[in-house]
């Protein structure tokens, strides 16, 4: 819009021309100073205005630029780290399933080893129990041995 | 078991070998042969095989043959899945290639003595090889691979996998093959003991089941969670090792578990004894080597328990005052065993020997590898791969009875047997034979033939006390038949009398002579087996039976201390029984001859088979006492009339017979010059022609037996068909009244001539 306004104003205007000045007829003119000039001071007045615009326009565009930047960087980084976040889910997802596989294994394992020593264990519940039953024949005929005599 | 697992292959693990007791090598995927150092616990690698060698099997050359020759022994073969076949040297050098079979040869195995060597492949052949690798045969081919294969004992057959089934096939070509289904998917590993004959084998099923010889199935085992991937018969036989995915087991020959272990390895693919059978092997599918000590071994004797619990330490307990005592070893204990008062350690270098627990008596071995020890109550047996030796408990070397042909390398508990004068040794390539020695000489027994019975024997057994001269010999044969005989007999063939059947293992008492077996699946115990040589019709009144139902399974005889017999069940339990102590008393009486107290004894315990037992301990004036006791009036009567005898050699004759033994009381008659009465017993047998024979050799009496003949054919209303009889019948005529003269006047010489010699006595005296 600015741009606009500019290129309008450009435009000669005319009260210049209604003056007839023949060193404005001539193309000269004089500034303030009274220095001689070859270009009307309105003109010159506004092309520097608009140098001075032009130049706060690219700085305002530079800072524009640097902020995008600066964004653009921020959301990089901020995808960066939703990747690295997405694939920590996912390998905790799997870690997840397979720890779920490796404690069926080690309940395989464990199973098999109680097994084993159930196993141990009735075969010291029998021997035990012959024990115990040689034990008891003993103190019978010891009590036998005892009455007889 | 101990277990420890290290890694220093990349790539999994094939094959594992064992070249002595402490050095392994092990052949991975990843091309390198590393070897093991267990002392020193270093690693280094043997060889880097070219990268398409992939090694599937691995067996070093047997240690025992050709011992002399060492060089020949520090090979081993190495199979790959390229085919080839390459013999390689201990340092790791391929002596040899031969392309073998089409795809992996999936086995590769040396025979006992070194002499052949078999490999198998996945195109299904079966090729034996020489031992410098020149193709022999080609001995078997089928449709699928061979994932495995062993030899038997005698390297005369071999045992492969067909799919499902296992095959036995001997080497001659005309000879029977075995075949049968073993599992239910498909067999990867089988393996064939030497010393017990037992075959084990492993499947895709997950079972491992353990077979005999003849492919009957003795033990079957639970489905694992895996495949069974491998498994090794321990060298002695007595146990054995299997290894599937993250899975190790050992377990005793009858098949039931000792210990489990569940190592992270991966599939154990291989897995290999060391040669004193203490520590074992496993080649893993992780790339790990995992080694496994055989710890937590108990011996039992009285009131002692000893366990092995490190491989250089024991705990001694004694249980009577809960007394532990800690026995060091420099090195690694191989074998033990506790009898008598004794405990007799055999470690890789050195033998100790305790009496108490303070101070053993140590002596230096020369083999290191003992895998057998036999107890005495005066000497004790080691048996090592070289020979057998007897030694003192004072560590004096006695002797080393051999014969020719011995192989001591598969000698058993069962095949050999200790006592305090002789050992016995069934012989292995005639399993009816079995040597008798002298177990202070070295020498066979009299005259140096070896005992030679029927049947092929299965277990020998001698007894442990009493006199030499008494020395018996327990035999259980082929048909499960037990049998006694006696050690010394004097020039004559041996009398072997069958005392049971359907007897499975048997074990003599230490302090009597009480044998005791399990039969069927009762426990017998033959309170007396020696009255069997007098008179077998007393020997069921001399048993002991106990009800097998509480016993699951055969159960096996581990010992037989004192009153106690200790069993172990079919699932590896043990029981216990206890028998009465009075017959072992009786035992004690007779040999102290406290013959009072003896009879004391038997009133007081009033049990039946004392009597017995002490009627055939006695002498004959005794026995008819007891036999009043019993009632068996014949018996008792036949001894009266033995005792009315004119004469002692008449009464011994008698005694004879009563025994049973006829050809020995007539020779004693024919000696004594009582031709009459030799003729009359043979009559009195019905033995017509041995009468006739002896009538007439002598000419005498030839009518007297003729006249007994005549009445015997008479009484059964039958005609003389006998040619002899009627060829001397023609020419003699029969006078009963001559013939009664004849025999009244030879009593009386009889009698007059025992008058003017000697005072009558008893004829059992000699006994």
């Amino acid at each position: 819009e600015n741009i606009l306004h500019y290129t309008d104003t450009i435009q000669p205007s005319p009260r210049v021309a209604m003056a007839k000045d023949p060193l404005a007829e001539a193309g000269f003119y004089f500034d303030e100073l009274n220095k001689l000039r070859v270009l009307e001071p309105d003109v010159s007045q506004k092309t520097s205005e608009l140098k001075e615009e032009c130049k706060e326009f690219v700085d305002k565009i530079v800072q524009f630029q640097n902020i995008v930047g600066g964004l653009i960087e921020l959301v990089d980084e901020l995808a960066k780290e939703a990747e690295t976040e997405k694939m920590k889910a996912i390998g905790a997802r799997n870690l997840l399933k397979s720890v779920a596989k490796q404690r069926e294994a080690q309940q395989q394992q464990l199973q098999a080893l109680i097994a084993e020593k159930k196993m141990q264990l009735e075969r010291y519940r029998i021997e035990y129990e012959a024990l115990s039953k040689v034990e008891s024949e003993q103190n019978e005929f010891i009590d036998q041995f005892i009455l007889q005599k | 078991m101990t277990l420890f697992i290290t890694q220093l292959h990349k790539e999994l693990v094939s094959c594992v070998g064992w070249t002595t007791a402490d050095e392994l090598y092990s052949c991975s995927e990843d091309h390198q042969i590393l070897k093991w150092n267990l002392l020193t616990n270093e690693t280094t690698l043997v060889v880097r095989l070219p990268e398409d060698i992939y090694p599937v099997d691995l067996h070093w050359f047997p240690k025992t043959a050709g011992g002399k020759k060492q060089n020949q022994s520090e090979i081993f073969v190495l199979t790959s899945t390229d085919g080839k076949l390459h013999l390689a040297s201990k340092l790791g050098r391929i002596e040899k290639s031969v392309e073998a079979h089409k795809g992996a040869v999936l086995a590769g195995r040396w025979n006992f003595d070194g002499t052949a060597l078999i490999t198998a492949g996945e195109d299904g052949q079966i090729k034996i090889w020489s031992k410098s690798g020149m193709l022999r045969s080609t001995l078997a081919s089928q449709g699928s691979p061979v994932y495995s294969v062993a030899w038997g004992p005698d390297s005369d057959r071999i045992l492969y996998t067909s799919g499902r089934q296992l095959v036995i096939k001997p080497l001659q070509p005309s000879a029977k093959v075995t075949q049968w289904k073993a599992h239910d998917g498909l067999v990867l590993k089988v393996d064939w003991n030497s010393v017990n004959d037992l075959i084990l084998s492993g499947g895709e099923d997950c079972k491992y089941k353990v077979w005999d010889s003849f492919g009957r199935l003795l033990y079957s085992s639970s489905s694992h969670d895996y495949p069974i991937t491998s498994l090794s018969w321990a060298p002695d036989g007595e146990v054995f090792s299997v290894g599937s995915f993250n899975t190790l087991r050992l377990c005793d020959k009858t098949g039931w578990s000792y210990a489990l272990e569940k190592p992270n390895t991966g599939s154990v693919f291989s897995l290999a004894w060391s040669a004193d059978g203490t520590q074992l092997a496993g080649a893993c599918g992780n790339g790990h080597v995992i080694f496994a000590h055989v710890v937590e071994q108990h011996w039992e004797w009285k009131n002692f328990m000893i366990t092995l619990t490190k491989r250089r330490t024991m705990q001694v307990r004694n249980v009577m005052n809960d007394a532990v005592d800690m026995l060091e070893f420099r090195d690694r204990v191989i074998k033990a065993s506790l009898a008598y008062g004794h405990l007799v350690v055999a470690t890789s270098l050195q033998c100790y020997v305790y009496k108490n627990w303070n101070t053993p008596l140590i002596f230096d071995l020369k083999e290191g590898t003992v895998s057998l020890i036999l107890q005495a109550e005066k000497h004790f047996l080691l048996v090592d791969g070289a020979g057998l030796y007897i030694f003192s408990y004072e560590g004096r070397f006695i002797s080393s009875p051999k014969f020719p042909g011995m192989r001591p390398d598969i000698l058993n508990a069962q095949g050999v047997s200790l006592s305090n004068d002789i050992v016995a040794i069934r012989d292995k390539s005639d399993e009816k034979v079995v040597f008798l020695f002298d177990t202070l000489t070295g020498k066979a027994l009299g005259d140096g033939k070896p005992l030679t019975h029927k049947l092929e024997v299965v277990e020998v057994a001698l007894d442990q006390c009493g006199p030499s001269t008494k020395r018996k010999i327990a035999l259980i044969d082929k048909n499960r038949d037990l049998h006694l005989t006696s050690v010394r007999h004097l020039g004559r063939d041996p009398k072997i009398c069958k005392i049971g059947s359907m007897v499975h293992n048997m074990v003599w008492n230490d302090t009597a002579n009480i044998l005791c077996g399990v039969q069927d699946s009762q426990l017998t115990v033959w309170y007396y087996p020696s009255v069997v040589f007098v008179d077998k019709d007393l020997l069921p009144k001399t048993l002991y039976i106990k009800d097998g139902s509480e016993f699951n399974r055969t159960p096996r005889i581990l010992s037989f201390v004192g009153t106690k017999v200790t069993l172990r069940q079919g699932d590896g339990s043990l029981i216990y029984s206890s028998v009465l102590p009075y017959p072992a008393l009786l035992h004690e009486y007779s040999t102290s001859a406290r013959w009072e107290d003896a009879l004391r004894l038997c009133r007081f315990a009033k049990a039946r088979h004392l009597p017995i037992s002490l009627y055939v301990l006695l002498s004959v004036p005794m026995k008819t006492l007891l036999f009043l006791h019993i009632v068996f009036l014949p018996r008792v009567q036949y001894i009266n009339y033995i005792k009315e005898r004119p004469s002692k050699e008449s009464s011994l004759a008698h005694m004879l017979l009563f025994s049973g033994q006829v050809q020995e009381a007539e020779a004693t008659l024919l000696q004594a010059g009582l031709t009459y009465q030799a003729i009359q017993v043979n009559i009195d047998l019905f033995n017509w022609e041995r009468a006739l024979e002896l009538a007439v050799k002598h000419k005498t009496h030839v009518d007297t037996v003729l006249a007994y003949r005549q009445k015997f054919l008479e009484k059964f209303g039958r005609k003389e068909t006998n040619k002899r009889f009627l060829q001397y019948a023609e020419g003699v005529e029969v006078d009963w009244e001559k013939i009664q003269g004849k025999i009244e006047s030879e009593l009386s010489k009889e009698r007059e001539k025992a008058g003017n010699t000697s005072v009558r006595s008893s004829a059992a005296s000699r006994r």
